[in-house]
């Protein structure tokens, strides 16, 4: 099941153009499954990096407006696009030419992987 | 800032057979919407423009017309902004 989720988020890479990696991590930033090009930058694949966006979308979550669902992080050469999908996250990483609204729509699409992902961490963190 | 194009889309959106509006940047997101139109779909409609200005290089932007059963869309791409208009068959 682990290979076909892979080959999902992979065809999803594939499918969106500059879109260089996806990785769905627990809320500390702990890689569940990753799928990367060889151009993703190391830096945006690495916990430490990940695992501020759960501090930062629970204090965009005081903010008055709701929960913070997703949040767009534009540099000099990459985008980060971060999905709120607690208790998972999924960080999807593209140049920063890549049509920043498909990107943002990839969340459809990468739900349901999440969704089943999710319920195998929660046993997980049960047992 | 944004007051000129809110009352270009709301005359867009007032006008005889039109169902819905959306104006998306080059990036994809979503500069307005009226009607119909979602605002999830602005990155699909600028990467089909986009696409859609592949197909004959240095020829100027085109007009894409998408027809379904029940409505039609109509974007145009033009200085990195695209507009899409929906309109409703029975006064299109």
């Amino acid at each position: 099941m682990a290979d076909e989720m892979k080959k999902h988020l992979t065809d999803l890479m594939n499918s969106t153009d500059d879109v260089l990696g996806i990785v769905i991590t627990d809320r500390d930033g702990v890689p569940i499954m990753k799928v990367a090009s060889e151009e993703t930058p190391d830096l945006a694949l690495r916990p430490t990096f990940i695992s501020t966006f759960s501090m930062a979308t629970d204090q965009a979550g005081k903010l008055g407006m709701g929960k913070n669902k997703k949040m767009i992080c534009m540099y000099g050469n990459y985008q980060v696009v971060h999905f709120n999908l607690l208790p998972l996250v999924v960080t999807v990483i593209a140049s920063s030419h890549a049509n920043t609204g498909l990107v943002m729509s990839l969340d459809k699409d990468i739900a349901p992987v999440v969704s089943q992902l999710a319920q195998v961490v929660d046993i997980a963190s049960m047992s | 800032m944004e007051k000129p194009l809110d009352k270009c889309l709301d005359e867009i959106s007032h006008s005889a057979g039109v169902s819905g509006v959306l104006c998306a940047d080059s990036q994809g997101l979503c500069l307005g919407v009226r009607g119909k139109a979602s605002a999830s779909s602005s990155g699909t409609i600028a990467a089909l423009a986009e696409r859609a200005a592949m197909l004959e290089p240095g020829s100027q932007d085109p007009l894409i017309l998408l027809e379904g059963d029940n409505s039609q869309c109509l974007v145009h791409h033009n200085n990195s902004i695209t507009l899409a208009v929906y309109k409703s068959p029975e006064t299109s």
